[in-house]
């Protein structure tokens, strides 16, 4: 069996084997899901970039021309590398204590990582759809098992709305399929797919019903209803999976099927997408600059950030897009990091409103360090990751539009301001607010949990040298245009 | 030439004449010695339903033309023989299931139930409107009364005498139908039919539309598709569970099997004529019955709603016709016959009260019995078509198919449906995964349900993860 095969089956295996057998108890059971939970981590560390262009084929459901069709390319890679990561540290965010339904808990997280290497590795379109849907239900489980508040109301409409977003899409890939059946054999094959389907009939309807699937999942302003409760309701480790995980995966759908079916649509709608990207990277600093919660501030700084992203996506311009991809990396790595420490955070103040707490430094220095490493980084400073992919979008964009590139330099101002104001009220100042109990710094365990975070922020910071030259190889964009 | 019956023929015949055999032994027995039977008539039923099935699978088909100007054994009728068989066990399970709380008598119910079970295999393998029309009757009339079995509930008699009603009338219109299709063509068989139909002078063939026209409407009640459908939600809600369970798939089933018959064997050339009525009919019970179980809390009267949605499904592969479509028929009726019987197995283990079972009592059931939780979560997410379960592909299925076709609107809506349904089916989920409250029933365990529930649960497991290990079956 190819290693790929291996690759999607074992986080599968695992989820199997922790929804049957209750047996290991306590720690021991944590450290054991953790470690199972790298081996995607490892084998790819391991095959690395040989692992390029490995591909798996096996008829799945022949009678309906449905392939079981992975295979990896460097888009995808990079994609893998950040799942495979960000899952364990998803993990070893939620403390095994007081953690009810351990074994469904570690069952649903294995799944989940399943399911986004399927979708990062799916060649066929039907295998690329049920991924894109079946990515929602261990996240929608997880919410409303673990989460807080008002859960149950947040996880529906988190499920709902999505499932609306791409309840057409069924339809479209339906369209793709009719379409290469006029050219002989009909096929769901998503390299066969993308020679014809800009010749499709109504090519543009079915690229529109692509792209707003994309857009709710991603999500691009306006499709963020459903953004604030279900990050605000979700458990960190839930949080931690919605906005590193689930935003790439709308990012990972643009660049696959809107950039490599539908270009032409992309290239003429990429006035209006643009402006909606920017308007949300607006939206999302003013939001979070007004918010009186600190995870909803991150959560809105999330959604600024991810528009950002997609800002470089549309501009469609060859650097601009290699910033897209280098700062979908980045982005994932800094969420998940700053959603980290706010877990962190709240688990000492037992609440997430900012005012509650001040001067929290004195008690926490080593939490506050932490957490200013990861606000620096959302800041995009010098030295750090997000400064090279912004720098690169805003660089791509400049050549095109000088203008819109001055609009969303603001939001370089714009994070700084709410996330200093973060910094500002809850860490400095005097101590204001009586802590509950007699919480601790952070402990090594802690600190080895968020070392590695740590380690990319300043490693793509400081050296991003072999991430752009992986990425430059890979840029959809240039292909397209060399095509 | 005289026909000779052969030992061959009479095996083609054998698991009709299993049932019937049995079925009047259950009812000796319960007759002359009500204390065995309370023991034994599930056993007997489950034994002569399982041999029939045995039989089905071993049994030679017949060309007998003894038989075949009115019973066919083609693969046609075997799929669903099998299939009403199969439900048939399943529901004998969940009656068993639900007579561990019930006093009642025993071998009436199960008499009942395997006439039932006849006349739905009759309805498979007609070859003649009257063969079909006996079929459905002896459906009919055992229903009547397993829809009153409860007899001391006020509202059980109440569903009961409604079902009656409802359902003479669509016989009635079904019958008159007949009758004028005999008047324009001269014969009742299915083979005349096809052949007469191309040659139809011009004044008969009103007649004979109109009497298509009355056989589908009659069809069209016992499958509840809006605007036939006035019985379905207060019939569900009234009848046993278990009577309910076999209603929603078997009644269901041997409606499709009755109008698959017409419209894919008969009446293909037909065509663009019913095309346009049957597209009207499947959005109407597709929007209709959706939207009206977004707002239900008894979950039989969701069932029947939900029910009534899948109806408008199994439409889109008769309006499109062919045999792929067939095969997507086929496909959509396991899957929804697999995920309907292990949703109704779950309710029976909660069935405590004779008004059945409310949202309110699922509350939170996944921190009291996290694996029945998650058995009735894939049953109706199954039922709602989410990837990546079996549901899904039939619904992908029966899209591919209907887009081939050039329905789109038909795609369309149905997808847009299908949000609806995601919707209720969540909201059930939702309530199943909240937080517990003293509210909830705590579960009666009960082995013959929980064999329906697990053995379907695997069944869609596997269905979802190779799909084409069903299709390849069929």
């Amino acid at each position: 069996m190819p290693k790929l095969m291996w690759l999607l089956l074992a986080p599968f295996l695992a989820a199997i084997a922790a929804f049957v057998c209750p047996a290991i108890s306590g720690k021991s059971k944590h450290r054991l899901a953790v470690a199972v939970s790298l081996i995607p981590f490892l084998m790819l560390l391991s095959f690395g970039k040989e692992g390029i262009g490995e591909g798996v084929n096996v008829p799945w459901l022949p009678s309906l021309s449905i392939q079981f069709n992975l295979r990896v390319d460097s888009l995808s890679l990079l994609f893998l590398y950040l799942t495979s990561l960000l899952i364990p540290i998803a993990l070893l965010a939620q403390s095994p204590e007081n953690l009810p339904f351990a074994n469904a808990f570690y069952g649903l997280m294995f799944l989940l990582q399943g399911c986004l290497i399927g979708f990062f590795t799916a060649g066929d379109m039907v295998v690329f759809t049920i991924f894109w849907e079946a990515i929602l239900l261990p996240l929608y489980f997880m919410m409303i098992l673990w989460g807080k508040g008002d859960r149950r109301a947040a996880a529906l409409q988190f499920l709902i709305y999505m499932f609306a977003g791409s309840c057409l899409m069924v339809a479209a890939v339906l369209a793709l399929y009719l379409a290469s059946a006029t050219q002989g054999e009909g096929t769901f094959n998503l390299d066969a797919l993308a020679a014809l389907a800009s010749q499709a009939s109504y090519a543009p309807w079915i690229g529109t019903v692509f792209l707003l699937a994309f857009s709710v999942k991603t999500p691009l302003f306006p499709f963020h209803a459903w953004l604030p409760d279900a990050y605000h309701q979700a458990s960190t480790s839930g949080t931690i999976l919605l906005s590193a995980l689930l935003s790439k995966a709308g990012i990972y759908g643009f660049l696959r099927v809107g950039v490599g079916l539908f270009p032409e649509l992309m290239r003429a709608s990429s006035p209006l997408l643009l402006g909606l990207a920017i308007a949300g990277v607006l939206y999302g600093g003013l939001a979070a600059w007004m918010q009186s919660d600190y995870k909803r501030l991150i959560a809105y700084s999330s959604f600024s950030h991810v528009n950002l992203i997609l800002a470089g996506v549309f501009a469609w311009n060859a650097s601009a897009h290699e910033g897209a991809i280098v700062q979908a990396f980045n982005h994932g790595i800094t969420i998940a990091a700053l959603f980290l420490v706010a877990g962190w955070l709240e688990e000492r103040l037992g609440s997430t409103a900012l005012g509650a707490f001040s001067g929290v430094a004195h008690s926490f220095p080593r939490l506050c360090w932490l957490t200013m490493m990861c606000a620096l980084s959302s800041m995009a400073l010098p030295g750090t990751n997000n400064f090279i992919g912004e720098f690169l979008i805003f660089f791509g964009l400049f050549g095109e539009h000088p203008w819109l590139t001055f609009m969303l330099g603001c939001s370089v101002i714009l994070s700084a301001v709410y996330m200093l104001r973060w910094m500002q009220e809850v860490y400095f100042g005097t101590e204001a607010g009586l802590l509950p109990g007699r919480p601790s710094d952070l402990g090594c365990k802690e600190l080895i949990i968020a070392l590695p975070l740590v380690f990319l922020i300043l490693w793509v910071g400081i050296y991003p040298a072999p991430l752009l030259k992986q990425v430059i190889s890979m840029n959809p964009l240039s292909s397209v245009e060399k095509a | 030439m005289t026909a000779v019956l052969k030992v061959a023929d009479v095996a083609a015949l054998s698991p009709l004449l299993i049932l019937l055999a049995s079925a009047l032994v259950l009812l000796l027995l319960e007759a002359f010695n009500p204390q065995r039977a309370k023991k034994g008539s599930f056993y007997i039923a489950i034994f002569s339903l399982l041999l029939a099935l045995i039989a089905t699978v071993m049994a030679p088909s017949s060309e007998n033309p003894l038989f075949t100007p009115w019973l066919r054994f083609d693969p046609f009728a075997r799929f669903f023989s099998l299939l009403f068989l199969a439900i048939g066990c399943a529901s004998a399970c969940l009656a068993a299931s639900f007579f561990e709380r019930v006093q009642a008598t025993h071998g009436e119910y199960y008499f009942l139930l395997l006439s039932a079970v006849a006349g739905l295999l009759l309805m498979g393998a007609a070859a003649d409107f009257l063969t079909l029309f006996l079929g459905i009757e002896t459906l009919s009339m055992a229903l009547y009364v397993l829809c009153a079995y409860m007899k001391k509930e006020k509202s059980s008699g109440e569903g009961a005498i409604k079902y009656f009603f409802m359902g003479a009338l669509a016989t009635a219109f079904l019958l008159y139908g007949i009758a004028l299709l005999y008047g324009a063509i001269g014969t009742t068989s299915f083979e005349g039919m096809r052949e007469a139909q191309g040659a139809l002078s011009s004044s008969r063939q009103t007649l004979f539309w109109a009497g298509l026209a009355f056989i589908i409407v009659g069809l069209a009640f016992k499958g509840a598709i809006v605007p036939f459908h006035g019985w379905a939600p207060d019939v569900y809600e009234a009848a046993p569970n278990p009577v309910t369970a076999f209603m929603a798939v078997g009644v269901k089933g041997g409606a499709f099997a009755a109008f698959a018959r017409l419209f894919f064997l008969i009446l293909p050339p037909f065509h663009p004529v019913w095309n346009p009525l049957l597209t009207l009919l499947a959005i109407l019970t597709m929007i209709y019955a959706s939207f009206v179980a977004l707002r239900q809390v008894q979950l039989r009267r969701l069932f029947a709603y939900s029910g009534m949605a899948h109806a408008g499904f199994l439409l889109i592969p008769v309006i499109v016709g062919g045999s792929e479509a067939w095969l997507s028929l086929e496909f959509y009726l396991v899957v929804y016959a697999l995920a309907t019987l292990g949703a109704f197995a779950i309710l029976a283990l909660f069935d405590k009260r004779n008004d059945g079972v409310f949202l309110n009592d699922l509350q939170g059931l996944f921190h009291r019995s996290p694996f029945l939780a998650s058995l009735f979560t894939l049953f109706l997410l199954t039922l709602a078509g989410m990837p990546p379960t079996a549901g899904f592909f039939a619904k992908f299925y029966l899209f591919k198919i209907a887009f081939q076709g050039g329905d789109h609107l038909l795609v369309i809506v149905a997808l847009l449906t299908t949000l609806l349904s995601l919707f209720y089916s969540m909201r059930i989920v939702s309530i199943l995964f909240s937080e517990t409250s003293a509210e909830g029933t705590p579960p009666t365990l009960s082995w013959p349900a929980m064999w329906v529930g697990s053995l379907s649960f695997a069944a869609i497991l596997i269905v979802s993860l190779y799909p084409n290990a069903l299709l390849s079956l069929l």
